[in-house]
């Protein structure tokens, strides 16, 4: 079969840096095959993207070396937006893949670009529309769709062009568990009805491995290091996935954790539960967590209340936070988590109710006291940076308050969060992992005790995220009380001492991780909330014991 | 309504004609007469909500109140310095009097024309026609509808930085330098995020195939009807009816 | 149209999103002024109106660059709600033809800071001539008009031209200009 896309000794280099962002990458494509194109942050996938549609090196700041055929003709013979109707592309972000206002107008914008007839359009539109279930959309505006609905949009837009290869770059990472689910059923429910090869980049696998079984992998020298089945690679190559901060999938990175010399690997917990019964004996695993301190309480809030205009967002939640203890927060999309957690930081200020910050009233705390007292991790850390050096944003706040053996003190808390070698750098420089980092470094310099983070560990790369939480138990361990928004289960089942579920603007649970995992699956789906993969296999691992202990 | 089916690009070219051929009149009368009409023209035409109407005119009624004070007080010197008229108490010569209310009045008619427009105008629609009948590039076009989506994203990040900023002890500016020295850390992350923001759009535009071609073809198809003229033709009727009323009653005063 | 890349223009458009709220949150203001000194009360801020010419010709650096990025700007107004609707594309255009000028009889070699200010004077005598004009400042006291006319090219100067260029170069250090002209000449300086 003559391959679909051809990739033939491909290097890349921005003028920006010395050193290659993509190198000798080469590798073939047949039609209507799916691939995961995996890889640390800044190993060049998004980059191979831009090659692939053509983008690159039209609009490169750069050079770029080799060939690349796209169904058998080089990318650079085809003329500017022709590529679009073999190569379609959705992106990360939802906000930012748009230029029209109503749903309709976007499916239409891509297809006046190819020149499609004013009679076909319409018909055309509404086909999209229907392959990701969004008819009924089609005339609302672009604006009023939640993050999940976008991304079905953009995916809406360019199946209209009817492209042969469709990437997917990265397309969940900013959407909550739940519309990362549907959007990847959407996929899985297109392939049988249109014909397209797939080309999925993502930091989790999580739903991903039944559309590709072939993976490549890329290194952060923009080099593919590995060409084949992912099963494979996880058996074979597993140290070095680990190296490249690859995330394998849960199911996978739990089992090895307790048999490391497991053959058969299952990829998702249903592979598991089918293998279940020669598996019966996976050891539940000791927990990363450090224990909670004292009960003393540093915060709490008395019947807070925040509402706007249209509705309450917030409603009456009374709530105390131990110093030392590891909390999770919970919930669904529009559940008032990050409401909450601005209250607690005295940002919004609440409509009723008090909250008190070392059994003082928040709001006779002067604010410059409160600063030293609690820190907020902010989910975009960019708005945070005020100055121009890592080293600066450091000692700011320090300087606010004319600290003497500041430096010291800065490179210490650089030197914590493994930021040292880059105090020079312009804070917007970093990566995603540093800045975050960073944005934790600047909110702990002040020996805050109580420290909010608002999804810290979003669109991280395996290793980023292993850093940042190393980091934040430290700060635990030395005493600080760290709360922290997440959809990630398996960060609270490994590290919270505590976990409040928020559903509707009030909590509905409070307690231990463990006491949450037993509720029933009722309760769980109500908040949409999944159990964790360890907690899903422990309890595949106890029904099989049950079972076999009473048909024996 | 007749107002907001005309084509927009003929609508705003009609309005910019009339601004212009205001700016040649500098006596009181033209300008109210026309006034009455073109406010007339959007009640009758176009469906437009008073109220609305009424709290976008007020900012134009305060600056059209400066312009009458101030033209009075720093008015060229009259020709005619014995033509006196008085005003609680206080002598002033007529023609700046005069003066000092057509241009007031031509405040007021140019605020009554862009009502018209923007009450009765689709903008989107307005940036696709003029793709359309004005050849204003595809690029700029929607380039501009891409940048207008970032509006409400923008407002939030304003807020979000001030909150981050806070956070981080900022706020505690008192002295004006410091204050400045606060509005500058604003803007840089703003205006970064709004650059990369829009790098990331351009992308995604393109690699739906856009490339700024001048031959494409259309969704929302915009062309002039015979029926779209008859909004041009009915404001010159009102105009130079104002004009000569004026006339006739011995005010009209053309660019002095 | 054809030597500007998409993107350039995008960029210029997004800019003018984030000043449009600046000028929108600046018009009231200038009313309030109006309604205290007359005219000239605009004439204060109205350097504000020309920055984005200032700050588009000094990040990308390309003949022409000042005067759409003023067109774009005004229509990106006239999208967000700015009541003045179709005639402040105009304005626009008679703003980024002063900025324009400055840059031309450069050659569009040089983006000094005293060009930058004499940009940003150029867009106030365009934009003089044109509200000379359209809003009769003829039936003024000479005097009056000249003291007008002298605060708005200051404001030109200061408010689009310094503001500008001080704006520029903090964006250029972010390194989110890595792909302009600007934010290459900032690595140059710096590799070297």
């Amino acid at each position: 079969m003559k391959p679909f896309v051809e990739v033939n000794g491909l290097c890349l280099r921005f003028e920006t840096s010395q050193s290659n962002i993509l190198s000798n990458i080469s590798f073939k494509l047949n039609p209507g095959e799916s691939v995961l194109l995996l890889g640390p942050s800044g190993s060049g996938k998004s980059t191979l993207t831009s090659c692939l549609n053509g983008l690159f090196p039209r609009e490169l700041d750069g050079e770029m070396e080799g060939d690349i055929f796209i169904d058998g003709k080089r990318t650079t013979d085809y003329r500017p937006g022709e590529l679009s109707r073999q190569v379609g592309v959705v992106f990360q972000d939802p906000e930012t893949q748009f230029c029209m206002l109503t749903v309709e107008d976007e499916v239409a914008f891509g297809l006046e670009n190819i020149g499609e007839e004013f009679e076909e359009m319409s018909a055309k539109i509404d086909a999209a529309l229907s392959l990701v279930h969004m008819q009924e959309y089609k005339e609302s505006a672009i604006a009023s769709l939640s993050g999940g609905q976008k991304q079905k949009l953009a995916l809406a837009c360019i199946l209209a062009l009817e492209p042969s290869l469709l990437i997917l770059d990265e397309p969940t990472a900013n959407l909550d568990p739940i519309a990362t689910k549907d959007l990847i059923e959407t996929i899985k429910n297109l392939q049988g009805k249109i014909p397209f090869g797939l080309i999925i980049i993502e930091h989790k696998l999580e739903g991903w491995t039944d559309l590709a079984e072939r993976c490549l992998l890329l290194n952060r020298q923009g080099e593919i290091f590995y060409d084949g089945s992912l099963r494979h690679a996880i058996r074979r190559n597993r140290l070095q996935l680990m190296e490249q901060g690859i995330w394998l999938p849960k199911t996978a990175q739990y089992l090895l954790n307790s048999q490391p010399d497991l053959e058969e690997l299952p990829l998702t917990v249903e592979e598991f539960s089918k293998f279940a019964s020669t598996l019966v004996n996976v050891k539940p695993q000791p927990r990363k967590r450090t224990a909670a301190y004292t009960a003393d309480t540093i915060v709490e809030t008395h019947d807070v209340t925040w509402s706007t205009k249209r509705r309450d967002i917030i409603s009456n939640v009374s709530l105390m936070f131990g110093d030392g203890e590891f909390i999770a927060i919970v919930g669904a999309n529009g559940s008032g988590k990050t409401s909450l957690s601005r209250i607690l930081a005295g940002i919004q200020k609440p409509s009723s109710g008090s909250v008190m910050v070392k059994g003082k009233a928040l709001k006779d705390w002067k604010e410059s006291l409160l600063r030293q007292e609690i820190g907020y991790v902010f989910q975009n850390p960019e708005h945070q940076f005020i100055t121009n050096t890592v080293f600066e944003e450091v000692a700011f706040s320090l300087q606010l308050k004319n600290e003497n053996n500041m430096e010291e003190k800065v490179n210490l808390i650089l030197e914590i969060c493994e930021l040292l070698e880059l105090k020079h750098e312009h804070p917007f420089s970093l990566s995603q992992g540093q800045k975050r980092r960073l944005s934790v470094a600047t909110m702990i310099v002040d020996d805050q005790s109580f420290l909010l983070l608002d999804e810290p560990t979003f669109g991280q790369d395996a290793h980023s995220n292993a850093e940042l939480m190393h980091l934040l138990q430290q700060r635990h361990q030395s005493g600080s009380t760290i709360v922290m928004i997440t959809h990630d289960m398996e960060i609270v089942d490994q590290y919270a001492t505590r976990v409040i579920v928020m559903n509707n603007g009030a909590p509905v649970a409070d307690c231990p991780p463990e006491k949450l995992w037993d509720m029933t699956p009722e309760k769980l789906k109500e908040w949409q909330l999944e159990l964790p993969v360890s907690v899903q296999i422990q309890k595949i691992c106890e029904e099989e014991a049950y079972y076999v202990s009473t048909t024996s | 309504m007749f107002l907001q089916r005309l084509n927009p690009s003929l609508k705003a070219l009609t309005i910019l004609l009339f601004v212009v051929l205001l700016a040649l009149i500098f006596d009181p009368i033209t300008p109210s007469l026309f006034l009455i009409w073109t406010v007339s023209i959007t009640f009758l035409f176009g469906k437009v909500a008073w109220k609305k109407y009424v709290l976008y005119f007020i900012p134009f009624m305060i600056f059209a109140f400066g312009m009458l004070w101030t033209t009075v007080i720093f008015a060229d010197a009259p020709a005619n310095k014995n033509d006196i008229l008085l005003i609680f108490g206080m002598e002033y010569p007529r023609e700046s009097i005069l003066t000092a209310l057509a241009l007031s009045l031509r405040v007021l008619n140019v605020a009554a024309l862009s009502l018209l427009f923007i009450f009765t105008t689709n903008i989107a629609h307005f940036i696709l026609s003029m793709m359309q009948q004005l050849r204003l590039p595809p690029k700029i076009a929607y380039a501009v509808l891409a940048g207008y989506r970032f509006l409400p994203m923008m407002r939030d990040e304003i807020k979000i930085i001030h909150d981050a900023h806070r956070v981080r002890g900022v706020n505690q500016a008192k002295t004006i330098k410091e204050k400045w020295n606060n509005y500058k850390r604003y803007s840089i992350p703003l205006l970064a995020s709004a650059i990369r923001k829009a790098e990331r759009t351009a992308m995604a535009m393109e690699s739906k195939g856009f490339t700024g071609d001048k031959d494409r073809t259309f969704y929302r198809q915009f062309t002039i009807r015979k029926t779209d003229w008859f909004f041009p033709l009915v404001m010159l009727i009102g105009f130079t009816t104002a004009v000569i009323v004026s006339f006739e009653m011995g005010f009209l005063k053309i660019f002095s | 149209m054809a030597n500007w890349r998409f993107k350039e223009i995008v960029v210029m458009a997004a800019l003018s999103v984030v000043f449009g709220v600046v000028y929108l949150a600046f018009l009231p203001l200038g009313g309030v002024l109006v309604g205290f000194f007359g005219p000239i009360g605009y004439d204060f801020i109205f350097g504000i109106w020309f920055i984005v010419s200032i700050i588009a010709a000094y990040i990308i650096r390309k003949p022409g660059a000042a005067f759409l990025s003023e067109t774009i700007a005004a229509m990106v107004e006239v999208l967000i709600g700015n009541a003045i609707g179709p005639m402040l594309i105009v304005t626009g255009m008679v703003q980024g033809l002063g900025a324009e000028a400055a840059f031309a009889a450069t050659r569009w070699k040089n983006y000094s800071v005293w060009i930058l200010m004499a940009a940003g004077v150029g867009s106030a005598v365009t934009s003089f001539i044109y509200g000379y004009f359209m809003s009769g400042y003829a039936a003024l006291a000479p005097g009056y008009v000249t003291a007008m006319f002298i605060v708005r090219m200051i404001s030109g100067a200061l408010i689009a031209g310094l503001l500008g260029k001080a704006l520029s170069d903090g964006l250029a250090q972010t390194g989110v200009l890595s792909s302009f002209a600007l934010g290459k000449e900032y690595r140059k300086k710096n590799a070297a």
